[in-house]
């Protein structure tokens, strides 16, 4: 969420940014699931010998991740229409996917009621991923392009790139990211187009909790900002808080009730704008679906199910209903070869 | 179609309640196509019994087969309905529906804004008597009736109302049952009489006409309507002095496929339209598809999960008018 709380500083260009870091987290995150899962359990064990060794902690979640557990229950991907996504193969490193989305986008209207436009679009995209690098390209028939970029420097340094391209002057977008990974510490440098510099460093402090920090630049809105976040987790529960200057704070909290289903909950408060919203979701893992729901303070009820007909072939349905704006979107989509 | 060459004239109200006068008959209907097997075994067998034809399909049902192709319920958004038996007669039936509603807009683009609306129905059914009632949230009534007045003659009533003054609409039929042809007599509000009359002519041919007045319109027409049926084909064939020219053709590949197509052309006002589809039947599903001159693909999947547990998948894409809808839905203990 440190990426997120920067980026709220500078409204304009960096959205497209935000948008494109969760595609991103929940990846990374399936991959540090697996990478954090195993290091609790010996210190656990550990734990219950002998006193805890502080000199052998085990390595914090990366900063801009520190909630994905939350966001995974609770931001699912909704659409509207239908959605057809394939992936072709073409060598184990290479793949190309192509995606088509047909329905109904909002247009911004006069008064409260809400106007929408069918709409269609078509995105190719090539990915190449390989141990130490992973390329991934989108290009939609607009003519907007999205490029994301991991590079293993060394075992410890990353480098990570975020772009997106159009046609029109002046909304492309650029973020460079250097990431270190220490034993027990993380720290990142981020570079990004308009003058942005952003840094973070979060340290694990016990075997459960880890404490960070952040600084950010926009130098051409001449304005800087601090956060700071802590993040308590076990094997049943996760708990993170976020502050920042700009008057973001961000609480979520997630129970895993049993190994098929999770229980999530987030708050978020910003001081400059009075804006508090509070959601609860569950996550659903049955033996060949998964069932997302959510239901937040605004009135927005929401679902998410994914059914895997067969290897390598998912169903979904996406359903939401803002019952305020008395907005309902519903879709159902197919993706291939995922 | 003669009901609706009449009705496109006034009525689309009529027009909409027809189609579902019509849905019921289907499974009566179906049933009478069994009959025409054994007329063709016998005509193998022996010159045709001139005396002894089957009945023909009612008139207005003539084009039933391409209908259940080629105009399926299709929808946008999310739709559920719920029926439960409270015994063997009568029912109560819960139906939501939420999605985007086309509102007319300026220029070639399509606006749409989201709606919601909840309907209520209650139906009672007996061997000789149908009552369905269906009540709106927005105060529309919706209500039929079809009861037999002796083996051959049967009376129907199609009434919608609304709280909107001079807009409600009602329709009284008069359907009487030969041996060998059907004649109708309908009466409308706006001082609408209408009557139909369709006979057999072989064994696999029946020919039809119908004539009707409108008379707050002081206009009158008439219709003349051709069906040939064997087990594997029906065509159809229907002129009207509205203008309207209606063919439809629709071919039995196998038990489980059936490929369908209609034409369409209204002199008055230069519309044509042809369409070709498919009616997919397999153990657990039903897929129905269509394409047609106006550049509109859609197709429409009912799958069974468990008995009396469908699912339903519907898509409409306008490529002309670059319109898209798509929605998915439940329907229990239907």
């Amino acid at each position: 969420m440190g990426s997120s709380v920067s980026q709220a500083g500078a409204p304009p260009p960096h959205p497209p940014t935000y948008a494109s870091t969760p595609p991103f987290a929940p990846a990374a995150a399936d991959a540090a699931d697996a990478a954090a899962a195993p290091p609790p359990k010996p210190h656990e064990e550990e734990a219950t010998e002998e006193k805890v060794d502080y000199l052998n902690l085990p390595c914090p979640v990366p900063y801009e991740e520190i909630q994905r557990e939350a966001f995974m229950a609770l931001k699912p991907d909704l659409f509207e229409g239908m959605r057809f996504d394939l992936t072709k193969m073409i060598t184990p490193y290479f793949a190309l996917t192509h995606s088509v989305a047909m329905g109904s986008i909002e247009i911004p209207a006069q008064g409260s009621e809400v106007i929408k436009v069918p709409t269609s679009n078509y995105e190719f995209g090539a990915n190449f991923i390989n141990q130490r690098t992973m390329l991934m390209g989108r290009v939609s028939h607009e003519g907007r392009e999205n490029i994301r970029v991991k590079h293993d420097i060394t075992d410890n340094l990353s480098l990570k790139i975020n772009a997106q391209l159009t046609s029109e002057p002046h909304y492309s977008q650029g973020m460079l990211n250097f990431d270190y990974k220490g034993k027990d510490f993380r720290s990142q440098v981020q570079f990004g187009n308009n003058g942005f510099y952003g840094a973070n460093y979060i340290q694990s402090v016990s075997k459960n909790l880890s404490l960070g920090t952040e600084a950010f630049w926009l130098g051409q809105q001449r304005k800087s900002g601090v956060g700071v976040v802590a993040r308590y987790d076990t094997k049943k529960m996760v708990a993170t808080a976020q502050i920042a200057t700009t008057g973001m704070v961000a609480l979520s909290y997630v129970q895993k009730v049993s190994e098929k289903v999770s229980l999530a909950s987030d708050f978020m408060y910003n001081q400059m704008t009075k804006d508090v919203t509070a959601s609860f979701g569950y996550d659903y893992m049955l033996r060949q679906c998964r069932l997302r729901g959510k239901l937040d303070t605004n009135g927005v009820i929401s679902s998410l199910l994914e059914e895997r007909l067969t290897p390598g072939v998912t169903f979904q349905l996406s359903a939401e209903l803002d019952h305020w704006k008395k907005d309902y979107k519903f879709g159902f989509g197919m993706a291939l070869g995922e | 179609m003669g009901s609706v060459a009449s009705a496109a004239v006034p009525p689309p109200p009529p027009q909409s309640a027809l189609p579902q006068a019509g849905a019921p008959p289907y499974g009566p209907g179906l049933a009478g196509i069994l009959p025409q097997m054994s007329k063709g075994e016998e005509k193998k067998d022996e010159k045709v019994d001139y005396l002894n034809l089957p009945c023909p399909v009612p008139f207005e049902e003539i084009q039933r087969e391409a209908l259940m192709s080629l105009k399926p319920e299709l929808f946008e958004g999310l739709r559920f309905d719920f029926t439960k038996g409270l015994n063997q007669k009568f029912s109560l039936s819960h139906s939501i529906f939420m999605g985007s509603l086309e509102v007319p807009a300026q220029a070639s683009e399509t606006i749409k804004v989201p709606t919601a609306h909840y309907e209520f129905g209650a139906n009672f059914l007996d061997p000789k008597l149908m009552l369905i009632g269906r009540v709106m949230t927005d105060g529309r009534l919706n209500a039929r009736v079809k009861c037999d007045l002796t083996d051959n003659l049967t009376l129907k009533v199609n009434a919608q109302l609304t709280q909107e003054a001079h807009y409600s609409q009602g329709m009284f039929n008069f359907d009487y049952k030969g041996s060998d042809y059907r004649a109708q007599f309908q009466i409308g509000n706006n001082a609408f009489y209408g009557a139909n009359y369709i006979q057999s002519v072989t064994p696999n041919l029946s020919m039809g006409t119908e004539m009707f007045w409108l008379g707050h319109q002081r206009k009158s027409g008439i219709g003349f309507a051709s069906r040939y049926n064997t087990d594997k084909m029906v065509g159809t064939l229907q002129v009207a002095s509205t203008g309207i020219v209606a063919l439809s053709y629709v071919q039995k590949i196998s038990e489980k496929v059936s490929l369908a197509s209609d034409f369409m052309y209204n002199h008055m006002s230069r519309d044509v339209t042809a369409s070709f589809g498919y009616d997919y039947l397999l153990r657990q599903c039903r897929l129905r598809g269509k394409i047609d001159s106006n550049g509109v693909v859609a197709a429409y999947l009912e799958e069974r999960l468990n008995m009396g547990v469908n699912f339903l998948l519907s898509a409409e894409i306008d490529h002309c008018k670059k319109n898209y809808k798509f929605g998915f839905g439940m329907t229990v203990g239907e």
